[in-house]
């Protein structure tokens, strides 16, 4: 199976917040420290409203969080 | 690893003890018995009953969101493989034997139980399986 195609800066953003905590952000976001691990690491790709959510903990526009890559 | 994961861990050990032990018991009181007696060792599957504390053996995660969109679409994933294969397994149980041996055939009422609780562990085990694959694989969409 393929890699995600979206890429993410959460772990680069998490530490320029104070470094921030996966857990904190998880609450934040309103999901599991689980989930944000697995979205951190490319495993899973959050939906939209958690994308915004996770935009919004970090005070971001969507695009400076998560990026997406097409296939080439 | 959250309550979830825990649960299908312990259904999954849980079923496969019992598995293994009904097999062992079978195999030894089959020579001894033979085939009817040695039957009263699938009674052994009772040990799956033991997945109904699953509740009380584990407690809340700690933290304030105990389930968000990831889980549940593990979870709903999960339910559609264990009620899949059930309803394989139902479907094969009821047609194997048509095929086999025909139509004048006759099969015992005693099975009819058996194939819908051999379903119900299947179910249970195959939902905890896949619960655990997708966690462990990041439960990509």
């Amino acid at each position: 199976m393929s890699k995600s195609q979206l890429t993410n800066n959460i772990r680069r953003l998490r530490f320029d917040h104070n470094e921030m905590t996966q857990q904190k952000l998880a609450d934040l976001a309103g999901v599991t420290r689980q989930t944000i691990i697995a979205v951190e690491q490319g495993k899973y790709t959050p939906s939209l409203t958690l994308a915004f959510k996770i935009s919004a903990a970090f005070n971001r526009k969507i695009e400076d969080v998560f990026t997406f890559q097409p296939d080439k | 690893m959250n309550r979830s994961q825990k649960a299908a861990w312990f259904i999954v050990i849980n079923f496969t003890i019992a598995i293994i032990i009904s097999i062992t018991m079978y195999a030894i009181l089959l020579p001894k018995t033979g085939f009817s007696k040695a039957s009263s060792a699938i009674s052994f599957m009772g040990l799956c009953g033991l997945s109904g504390f699953v509740p009380i053996f584990f407690k809340k995660d700690p933290g304030n969101i105990q389930s968000d969109e990831r889980d549940i679409m593990i979870t709903r994933k999960s339910a559609i493989a264990g009620f899949a294969s059930a309803y394989l397994f139902v479907g094969l149980a009821c047609m194997l034997p048509f095929t086999i041996m025909g139509n004048n055939a006759t099969v015992s009422v005693r099975w009819l139980p058996m194939i819908f609780t051999g379903a119900g562990i299947l179910n249970f085990y195959i939902h905890s399986i896949t619960l655990l694959i997708l966690y462990g694989r990041g439960g990509k969409r």
